[in-house]
């Protein structure tokens, strides 16, 4: 009857399975700690509301470190996304070099990228800029998380540039259009879709690379925080460290799907269409 | 004749491209870095990353030792793999049949796929008192949730004329589900499975990372860079990687036979 | 082997001389889509490629937009040879999809063909003002495409076509995608579009009513190999109206029409 209807509801639905969760959460916590008596309930599923709390409590230190472990990553985003940009465009261009490339794009999706990041920690020291030094473990965050963005990001926006139907393309031939026009006002605004695509994708990846480069050998970050709390046994610190960097997670698809919406308003319009919606 | 001889080189020609191009430019790569032009370009010294000669060669001697950790690093993943895509795919079964709370159910996994894998790892390690297990998990979590995304696609993005074909002929829910659903999500299934092969490989590799069990390919980069043993370290990337092609390729095939087998 | 030949004057703005397209299809067998067509379009006369699939017809305008070249033959457009008129930009252009740029709106799309061509800029908004009011579309000039119907997206695309004030118009089966009820109005606003302006059109179709209806003379293709079968003098009053479709001597003349096809 009237709470059926109120659970009909589309938008209340997220909400309950949030609430739900949380006193599942609770519930499970509880009994681990109270009922099974568990000597590691505290280290297992300790209560929502202690890690909230120390959520609080900590909130600047935390919010420091996801700074830091965030603003890596986005620069990382940023070199990759730009890089595989323009790498897909040299390709569109010159066939030859699409041909040689193509392949290794292929195979990168296939090697585990991530396992990787020790290597690149081995390999980079501090560099000196002028007065300014930069730690090696930025510079590897940084590093990776570019690598990482890259071929999504590049492999996308190639798909996007090879399916730029005939007749747009005829359109452009009619006008007797030069190639950098021809690229500046149809292949690329065309691909802005495809780019997203990439970066939607790229952007979880990033932040879990900066997470992971953090706990591998840096003296800041959330990821640093994750391994430190553990290791001193301060496990509400490591649970709200573990939310924090789902968080961040989350926050980066959806900064990335925000901007997808700014700037390409009439594509969820037309997906809707599509939908039937 | 030199005519039709011309035509033919040059077709033979353009589909060898295909090939031949990315072998140049991968010999000319492996050139570069032999003839240490990376090393002065990135200040980097030949200790820290080995030229490809040495790394063949330690690869070689040490191949036998390598493949007791690839088999552990294998198992983690495949167990994970099949675990993971065959709870995401119940997921997106039950989330099917009851559509009002299914949409909820994957919003509530797609945030689970928001914890990283880093942190991923030291809880299953608290939870599970069997390393091996706690490696199983973390893979099996990672899979769960790109299998169950894509299968509720592959179930619910039928056209709609397909499903008001299954309705007019007054089938029932698990008819239309059988005959209509289950087939149509095949190709979403091994999109699913591609995808998840990979994660796979990364989530068992990062999880060895953390993991007390000093055994597993993870465990070899991790432990042999940090002790300085460069080119066994890349040995391990290599095998690493091998693995990881050696299996998408695996799936690839898998998908190949399944799509050309089906009753379209 | 049939070809129609005219003499060429000077008011004839595209001239096709024994033009012949053949190209090999996959197996390396030879096609000819199109097979010794000779005639002439007047200036400023509506002209109509009329056939089934496989005449040729998008082929031979395609010739003429300079997008392929024949294999033999002479094709003269504006006096010049195709590509020349192509990069004075002598005609613009319309296909069967309206092919506009989802992400420009109306007015940009239709000051697209201004950008590229270096129109000066001060003169933009008046043509594209005119433009609108041409088709009717004066009140959508900041809509998107998705907005629009059928209809309306391809009266942005003749708009767009016209705003370079080309004197020669090609249609593709501009109206072919749409409903007949729309196709039929839009038949007014082309012939209204076409009173007003004065150009060349050069009207693709397989749709014989709509060919003898529109048109000043219909080219009749026959496919298999693509020729010029006849071509049919419409002598029908102008301004062509709605009621005249429902008149004998349109049916006598699409009767005759239909009946100088070959071959089909």
């Amino acid at each position: 009857m009237k709470t059926g209807s109120l659970l009909s509801n589309e938008k209340l639905i997220p909400c309950v399975w949030t609430i739900g969760l949380a006193v599942l959460w609770e519930g499970v916590a509880f009994i681990l700690a109270e009922i099974v008596q568990d000597q590691m309930a505290g280290m297992r599923l300790p209560y929502l509301h202690d890690i909230l709390i120390t959520l609080f409590q900590n909130a600047g230190f935390l919010a420091g470190a996801s700074a830091t472990t965030l603003s890596r990553a986005i620069l990382g985003f940023a070199a990759g996304a730009a890089a595989g940009f323009l790498l897909a465009i040299a390709m569109s261009l010159y066939s030859r070099l699409e041909k040689a490339l193509y392949p290794y794009l292929l195979l990168s999706q296939m090697i585990p990228i991530l396992g990787l990041a020790p290597v690149v920690v081995s390999i980079v020291r501090k560099a000196q800029i002028g007065p300014y030094t930069i730690a090696a473990s930025d510079i590897t965050r940084v590093i990776i998380a570019g690598y990482i963005t890259f071929f999504p990001v590049a492999t996308n926006m190639l798909s996007g540039l090879k399916s730029v139907d005939r007749d747009k393309r005829n359109l452009m031939y009619s006008y007797a259009a030069g190639k950098p026009t021809v690229y500046a006002k149809l292949m690329i605004p065309f691909c802005v879709p495809y780019l997203f695509t990439g970066m939607k994708i790229a952007a979880p990846l990033a932040i879990t690379a900066s997470i992971l480069v953090d706990s591998l050998g840096a003296a800041e970050g959330i990821g640093y925080n994750l391994t430190y709390a553990l290791y001193t046994g301060a496990y509400p610190v490591f649970w709200a460290s573990v939310l924090c960097s789902a968080a961040l997670g989350i926050a980066g698809y959806s900064v990335a799907a925000f901007f997808e919406r700014i700037c390409l308003p009439w594509k969820t319009a037309v997906q809707k269409k599509e939908a039937g919606v | 004749m030199t005519g039709k001889l011309q035509k033919a080189v040059k077709r033979l020609w353009k589909d060898a491209e295909g090939f031949v191009l990315p072998a140049l430019f991968g010999i000319l790569i492996i050139a570069f870095w032999e003839k240490k032009v990376f090393h002065a370009l990135l200040g980097v010294k030949v200790l820290q990353l080995p030229i490809p000669s040495r790394i063949t060669a330690v690869f070689l001697e040490n191949a036998h030792r390598m493949a007791p950790d690839s088999l552990a690093t294998l198992n983690t993943a495949l167990s994970g793999m099949i675990l993971g895509s065959l709870a995401g795919f119940a997921v997106a079964l039950i989330a099917t049949m009851f559509p009002k709370w299914g949409a909820g159910a994957l919003t509530l996994l797609s945030a689970m796929n928001a914890v990283p894998v880093v942190a991923l790892s030291p809880i299953m390690n608290v939870w599970f008192a069997d390393a091996e297990s706690a490696k199983t998990a973390v893979v099996a979590i990672v899979c769960m949730v790109a299998m169950a995304a894509n299968a509720f696609r592959g179930m619910n993005d039928t056209k709609q004329f397909a499903l008001d074909l299954m309705k007019s002929y007054a089938g029932s829910k698990r008819q239309i589900f059988l005959k209509l659903r289950l087939p149509n999500s095949v190709p979403y299934v091994f999109t699913g499975l591609r995808i998840n092969v990979a994660a796979a490989m990364i989530g068992a590799i990062v999880s060895e990372y953390f993991s007390p069990a000093s055994k597993g390919l993870g465990y070899g980069i991790r432990n042999r860079l940090s002790t300085g043993q460069f080119p066994l370290g890349w040995a391990y990337i290599i095998a690493a990687s091998l693995i990881g092609i050696a299996l998408y390729a695996a799936v690839a095939a898998l998908e190949r036979w399944a799509t050309t087998h089906r009753q379209v | 082997m049939n070809s129609i030949t005219e003499r060429i004057s000077s008011k004839d703005e595209i001239v096709m001389d024994k033009v012949g397209m053949t190209y090999q299809a996959d197996g390396g067998k030879s096609v000819a889509a199109l097979s010794e067509v000779s005639f002439s379009i007047h200036k400023g006369e509506f002209i109509s490629l009329l056939g089934p699939s496989g005449c040729g017809k998008t082929t031979l305008l395609r010739i003429i937009a300079d997008l392929i070249k024949p294999t033999t033959g002479k094709v003269l457009v504006a006096g010049d040879t195709p590509e020349s008129a192509r990069k004075s930009r002598k005609y613009g252009i319309v296909f069967q999809n309206s092919v506009l740029y989802d992400w420009r709106s109306v007015r940009a799309n239709i000051q697209l063909p201004l950008e590229v061509m270096r129109v000066p800029k001060p003169e933009w908004k008046e043509r594209i003002d005119s433009m609108l009011e041409l088709v009717g579309l004066s009140d959508f000039g900041s809509h998107y495409p998705h907005q629009l119907s059928g209809g309306m997206q391809q009266r942005v695309s003749i708009a767009r076509a016209l705003a370079i004030n080309p004197e020669i118009l090609l249609m593709d089966e501009p109206f072919s995608a749409l409903d007949e009820f729309t196709r039929e109005k839009l038949h007014e606003d082309l012939l209204r579009i076409w009173r007003r302006t004065n150009k060349t059109i050069v009207f693709v179709t397989h749709n014989i009513a709509e060919s003898a209806y529109l048109s000043d003379r219909v080219c009749v293709l026959s496919p298999h190999p693509g020729r010029l079968s006849a071509v049919v003098d419409v002598d029908l009053p102008r301004p062509r109206t709605a009621e005249l479709r429902h008149k004998p001597e349109f049916h006598a003349l699409v009767a005759k029409i239909r009946n100088s096809f070959e071959g089909v």
